[in-house]
């Protein structure tokens, strides 16, 4: 089997307001024999906004954050599926332009770095699959979350757009089932299932459209009677899970719909505590899965 | 022969209350695009099916609609290709979404035309043609900017599929900002600021949630989104402040003194100290869930190697007025992972989307 170590980018929410995903990434990977070495040097992506202020700019920044995983000889893994989108891209760019790759190259060179395009860019979702495989997932399952009905939400740049993502059929995505199925929940299907959480818009259009998407998702899910949403994007959590209640209220709804992030769903199949994989830090009581799984 | 089914949304107004789903069984034939099963079935079973059409090769732009749940355009993608992908024996084909259905599959197209108005999606020149009877002049790289947005058959797919429309029809829209963009972008063009302020109205141009549905959909890689983006980057250019370009700088500020963004100043920050009290309960509730970093209100934690960050920022800055970037080619790209020892998820191998 070859070698499960990776450079670990931790992005800025699991740093930030998602400790709780920070700190059940580290447990599960190392449950699964996953080795992160957690770059300290990277910085912010940009999120989509340095991008859409200094083009340049943000893609100098994550060249450099590719270096620093090129520097240490490894495939870069994200667990924020906007880190993912913003890297790839920089990626792509980088790689399908020469002149382009010389000009950030002779920027880098102020600090004594280059970019070679010698790492990929991969995300916790893709790794637990790819890496260390859904047999080893289902071999290490002491708990079975068989009483669950799981309902995934994608979140968009982890499927989006498919010339920067490509992993799987956009359209059709399997990824998150298929690591369901291996803990044995059920998936539940549901229409929200690849929808948007509103999370980039939300300090423009809070009211106009964030919030309503929010309250569509969350809903989408209790409508087909799932018990929890799971989902790899702490940016998609912090707007189904923290806001969830400011969109119950402008909407008029009661939602209710707690959300894990993907590794504190499949710790609490390989036998982690709920505690320790942070079940207590949302804002959407998990009690009832916690008593559940107890 | 192997049959499939093709479900059909139904809907006349005149004598429906409600919409309704036709289910035609058809032969699977090799290389039958939807728009050809579409047609086999009117033909041959119900000639009532109404549906719009023209070109049959992609170049028109009539034909989109939902096909099993995604717009795309009924004569690019083939049945054979759907039933593998979406592992079924049923095709179901619905108007496009975010539009009045007014009977079948045919929608009404008042709306995105209104839309369309409002940014002038035509030509309004700069200057007089030259004196001596040649045609406007272009620079090559200035063409190229807007080579892929103008490629828009205005087929409508990227505003079916779009979560800020689905939340608010009042959204312009992708196919709309994109257009606007085209006009705005070309350096022939005179009517840059004018088409600006249209798509700022009410900041509706930070409406998008960069969903990527657009870019995703299009069959003709306009690249919806990515030339909302390049729109937004214009206003910023133009110095308009709006609270997407007041996003950005604080992520600058925040990657250049700390590397990593100080999500617990951030409300203040963005929408000042009135800001920063309509956020103070969500705020409590937050620091009540363990969920605040408090180390962050007093600048917090610094990543390693910053002046490195710091450096580049510098040179960065300087050398992006010189730099041409070029717009990724995206035709039939599928973004292919280098490392052959792992086997992925089979997308890139099968040719990906159609």
């Amino acid at each position: 089997m070859a070698e499960l170590k990776y450079a670990f980018y931790t992005g800025c929410s699991a740093k930030g307001v998602a400790p709780e995903l920070y700190n059940s990434t580290k447990l599960v990977a190392e449950k699964l024999g996953m080795e992160l070495i957690e770059l300290e040097a990277a910085t912010c992506c940009g999120a989509g906004a340095v991008q859409e202020k200094d083009e340049f700019l943000a893609l100098t920044i994550n060249a450099r954050n590719l270096a620093l995983a090129e520097e240490l000889g490894l495939d870069l893994l994200t667990i924020c599926n906007t880190c993912t989108l913003m890297l790839r891209e920089a990626k792509f760019k980088l790689d399908n332009d020469p002149e382009l790759k010389n000009a950030v190259n002779e920027v880098l060179k102020e600090a004594g770095l280059e970019y070679k395009g010698t790492s990929e860019v991969t995300h916790f979702l893709w790794e637990v699959i790819d890496g260390v495989g859904l047999d080893k997932l289902k071999e290490m399952v002491v708990r079975p979350l068989k009483e669950f009905n799981i309902a995934p939400f994608y979140g968009c740049h982890i499927i989006r757009p498919p010339y920067l993502i490509g992993y799987e059929d956009p359209d059709n995505p399997k990824s998150i089932e298929m690591i369901i199925e291996a803990i044995g929940g059920n998936p539940v299907d549901h229409t929200a299932r690849l929808a948007c959480c509103g999370f980039h818009s939300f300090w423009s259009a809070e009211d106009k459209v964030t919030l309503k998407l929010t309250a569509m998702d969350a809903q989408s899910a209790k409508e087909e009677k799932a018990d929890f949403m799971v989902t790899p994007c702490p940016l998609c959590h912090t707007q189904l899970d923290a806001m969830q209640e400011e969109a119950e209220e402008r909407i008029g709804v009661n939602i209710g719909m707690p959300v894990l992030h993907l590794p504190q769903m499949i710790g609490l199949a390989i036998g982690l505590k709920p505690k320790e994989l942070g079940l207590d830090k949302h804002v959407i009581s998990t009690k009832e899965i916690i008593q559940k799984v107890a | 022969m192997e049959k499939f089914k093709l479900k059909v949304f139904r809907y006349d107004p005149t004598k429906d209350t409600e919409p309704y789903y036709k289910t035609y069984e058809l032969p699977v034939e090799k290389g039958m695009t939807v728009l050809a099963a579409l047609f086999k079935a009117k033909e041959e079973q119900d000639p009532t099916i109404s549906f719009r059409y023209n070109c049959r090769a992609a170049i028109c732009g009539s034909c989109a609609m939902r096909i099993n749940g995604h717009a795309t355009l009924a004569c690019k993608v083939q049945i054979t290709h759907l039933l593998d992908k979406y592992q079924t024996d049923t095709i179901t084909v619905e108007p496009i979404g975010n539009v009045k259905p007014l009977k079948d599959l045919i929608y009404d197209m008042d709306w995105l035309v209104d839309k369309l108005k409002r940014v002038k999606p035509w030509f309004i020149p700069k200057e007089p043609p030259p004196a001596d009877g040649t045609e406007y002049r272009q620079d090559p790289y200035d063409h190229h900017r807007i080579d892929f947005a103008s490629d828009c058959i205005l087929c409508a797919s990227c505003m079916s599929d779009c979560n800020a429309l689905k939340a608010n029809k009042n959204f312009l829209g992708p196919m709309v900002h994109s257009k606007a963009y085209r006009f705005a972008a070309d350096t022939r063009d005179g009517a840059k600021k004018e088409r600006l302020e249209a798509v700022l109205e009410d900041f509706n141009l930070e409406w998008c949630v960069r969903c990527m549905e657009c870019t995703t959909r299009c069959p003709k890689e306009v690249q919806p989104y990515e030339n909302i983006i390049r729109l937004r980057i214009m206003a910023a250019e133009e110095g308009y402040k709006t609270p997407g370009e007041i996003h950005a700088e604080i992520f600058e500020q925040d990657i250049y003194n700390r590397g990593l963004l100080n999500e617990m100043l951030l409300p203040m920050r963005q929408e000042g100290i009135l800001g920063a009290i309509k956020r103070a309960p969500f705020g409590i509730k937050m620091m009540l869930k363990g969920k605040v970093n408090y180390a962050d209100f007093f600048g917090g934690h610094k990543i390693k190697r910053l002046e490195e960050v710091q450096k580049i920022y510098e040179v960065a800055k300087e050398k992006e007025k010189e730099v041409k970037i070029k717009l990724p080619q995206i035709m039939g790209v599928i973004y292919e992972d280098k490392r052959k020892t792992r086997k992925r998820a089979n997308y890139a191998e099968s040719g990906g989307n159609e």
